[in-house]
């Protein structure tokens, strides 16, 4: 992929159930569906369907965006440091898996 | 030096006196230097082709002068630029904490001149006369066929202090915006580097100004320093604006996550008054007292779009301080002769205002402008081009990270350029790699 | 402003002055700047996020404090508005929040996203960015474990920005 996700954590080697606030950011296009091209023939949605973000094989969150979210989504959010373990997370638009990218968090 | 087969005997007649002198390199005397006078000419003209001079060798002048080259081959390219050397805007933010040396910004303005092939003359545009298509500077006039106007930026400090001239001089000697090349530039970064603590203010012009989003990201490399080297600083940015922008969230992340102790923002800081000599600064937001200060006046289009009497009016009849020019072609309102690029441009669409006065929309509206000039002179069709931008703001120093954002442009059903931004600003080092690969890329195009 | 046939018109004209010949009468805009238009329209009214919200709801009582959102001053790039969003009260292993929905309320789909969460979340804290189309309350509804809906919303002044105004 050309751009792979942009990752941001506030501590990968938290304390155990310190809160761990993540930001991440993937290029994508975000057609809402409702934009025409010059021809004035109306261009097909293609929009992110889906975020998750699992600490281990655990849901943390599940977030399905819609056209209201803006190009080349954002999105933060925070988990618990419950375990020492990949935080993994994946992408998905209607073509399928868009990006996957882990980063490990270690309890210190 | 004069090239005889060239010379014409007009050429000659209205060369004089002070060329006059110079011929006869093989025997007659040198001729000594003169004084200017209102007649004195700044070069011949050579060659068949069109004569373009183009005033400003920054980002915009640059990319123009070498771009026009390749699209004209015969036509007489004259760079004039007032500095020595060129020093970028962009990336000094950070030089100021040795992300980049000196080096790294600075080029001899010789060698793109020479590498592409136009005439650079280093020298002060001091009157542009329209009608008799000529440009007067401190070493003699020079006529055009066509004028690019690529000059910048100048700081309006009559906004603060009116005609007073020595609060304006002293206000840039001693705390100078470091927003024009290149003196302010050494000077802050000897201001940052031997700053032994206490509060130093920012202020920030009023939009429209050169390139929004780098107070901010000076700010945040002037706060990375005193953070590493423990010095207890205080860095109170008085912002015009109802709040941080644009790329608000990425930046409100570093300032309250990496300078929370540092950086203090002030939104609605409208500057009421300015005493540099007592260091007191009043605002719409408060009075502020403070030991050292980074004031931004007001930013306006350069002096030469003044000269050139190419200031647009608002609706209230007052000057806009920018160009009046045409938002698609880039010609001055009225004169299709003259070009107005980069920094001094004009408003292009109500959709949103201004172009950012960045160093690469200059380097693109330059590219486009050498361009439609090419169009125009072989007899094609004129080719409304749009530009887009890109810019990069490092808000940590260590490690160093990056926020980002881009611009594009469409042309909307209503016939106005619309823009869309978008906001990279999660903050990784990635962001700073990026930077480094779209500076060697601009700097390829028309500095290196 | 001028429209853009006015422009090609009297670009053509002055430009044929201008090199003492004439260009002739073709457009002069080209292809690189194609036009782009969309069918977007801004709702007259909350209705349909409304519908999405009382269908989030169900047959609880939403209270309209335990989340706060925060939004800038002023939405100075439309097409990405900072929205945050989170549970006030406290996230612990036995009341957590179970789903969040935000609700761009005069957009041509109301619905902007939703978020679930897990009692491993051990939080409920989110923000993304927003495309709005005009002046409007956003509004966010979340659902705790126990069925307690909170709802609130808050106003963004779209302005046009970015780095030319």
């Amino acid at each position: 992929m050309a751009n792979p996700p942009r990752i941001w954590l506030s501590n990968e080697t938290p304390a155990k159930d310190e809160i761990v606030r993540v930001r991440a950011q993937v290029v994508h296009i975000m057609e809402s569906g409702l934009r025409l091209d010059a021809a004035g023939a109306p261009i097909p949605r293609d929009t992110l369907t889906r975020f998750e973000a699992r600490l281990g094989e655990t849901l943390v969150l599940d977030w399905l965006p819609e056209t209201a979210i803006s190009q080349n989504p954002y999105i933060e959010f925070t988990f618990k440091a419950r375990e020492s373990a990949v935080l993994k997370m994946t992408w998905t638009d209607q073509h399928g898996v868009l990006a996957e990218a882990g980063r490990q968090i270690t309890l210190s | 030096m004069i090239k005889s087969p060239h010379f014409t005997r007009r050429k000659l007649l209205t060369a004089a006196p002070s060329l006059a002198l110079l011929t006869g390199i093989g025997g007659a005397a040198l001729a000594a230097p003169e004084g200017l006078t209102s007649e004195t000419l700044l070069m011949s003209r050579q060659g068949k082709g069109p004569r373009i001079v183009i005033c400003g060798g920054g980002w915009g002048g640059l990319s123009a002068a070498r771009h026009l080259r390749e699209e004209l081959p015969e036509a007489e390219i004259i760079l004039l630029e007032r500095n020595p050397i060129f020093w970028s805007c962009p990336m000094s933010n950070k030089w100021l904490i040795d992300v980049v040396d000196t080096a790294f910004l600075t080029q001899d303005l010789l060698r793109p001149a020479q590498k592409w092939g136009y005439s650079l003359v280093q020298c002060e545009v001091t009157n542009i006369d329209r009608a008799a298509k000529t440009v007067h500077t401190s070493k003699g006039k020079v006529d055009y066929d066509f004028l690019i106007l690529a000059g910048g930026i100048r700081n309006a400090y009559e906004a603060w202090f009116g005609e007073d001239r020595q609060a304006a001089e002293y206000t840039r000697q001693n705390f100078g915006s470091a927003y024009i090349p290149n003196s302010e530039h050494l000077a802050l970064k000897n201001k940052i580097h031997n700053f032994k603590g206490g509060t130093i203010v920012m202020t920030l012009p009023p939009p429209p100004h050169r390139c929004p989003p780098s107070p901010y990201e000076r700010a945040c490399v002037m706060a990375w320093h005193f953070k590493v080297n423990k010095i207890p600083a205080k860095i109170l940015i008085l912002d015009p604006k109802p709040q941080i922008a644009p790329i608000g969230a990425g930046y409100k992340a570093a300032f309250e996550e990496l300078y929370p102790d540092i950086i203090t923002h002030v939104p609605n800081a409208k500057v009421k008054e300015v005493d540099p000599y007592n260091k007191r600064i009043m605002t719409e937001a408060g009075d502020f007292d403070f030991d050292d200060a980074v004031f931004m006046p007001p930013h306006q289009a350069s002096d030469m779009v003044w000269y050139a009497d190419l200031i647009g009016k608002g609706e209230d009849g007052r000057p806009t301080g920018w160009a009046d020019m045409d938002p698609r072609f880039f010609t001055a309102r009225g004169d299709d002769s003259v070009y107005i690029i980069g920094d001094s441009m004009g408003a292009i669409s109500p959709h949103f205002g201004h172009y950012p006065k960045s160093g690469h929309v200059a380097n693109y509206i330059g590219r486009i402008v050498a361009g439609n000039i090419g169009q125009r002179v072989r007899g094609e069709d004129v080719v409304a081009e749009l530009p887009d931008n890109l810019c990069y703001m490092l808000v940590n120093g260590d490690p160093q990270e990056a926020i980002s954002v881009e611009f594009t442009y469409a042309v909307g059903q209503d016939g106005l350029v619309h823009q869309t931004q978008i906001d990279i600003d999660v903050r990784t080092p990635d962001l700073m790699a990026e930077d480094f690969v779209w500076i060697d890329g601009m700097f390829n195009d028309f500095l290196r | 402003m001028t429209s853009c046939a006015e422009l090609n018109r009297r670009q053509v004209m002055i430009m044929g002055t201008a090199m003492g010949a004439a260009l002739g009468v073709s457009p002069l805009l080209g292809t690189a700047a194609a036009a782009q238009s969309s069918t977007a329209a801004a709702r007259a009214d909350t209705a349909e996020s409304d519908r999405i919200a009382a269908d989030f709801i169900g047959a609880a009582d939403a209270v309209s404090e335990g989340l706060a959102l925060d939004l800038p001053a002023l939405g100075d790039n439309p097409s990405a508005v900072p929205v945050r969003v989170h549970v006030t009260e406290a996230i612990t292993d036995d009341s957590w929040c179970e789903e969040l929905i935000v609700l761009a309320e005069r957009n041509p789909m109301p619905l902007a996203c939703r978020f679930r969460f897990s009692q491993a979340s051990g939080a409920a804290d989110v923000a993304v960015r927003l495309r709005l189309i005009e002046t409007m309350h956003v509004r966010a509804l979340a659902r705790m474990k126990d069925g307690r809906v909170f709802d609130t919303r808050g106003q963004i002044t779209v302005a046009a920005g970015g780095c030319g105004l």
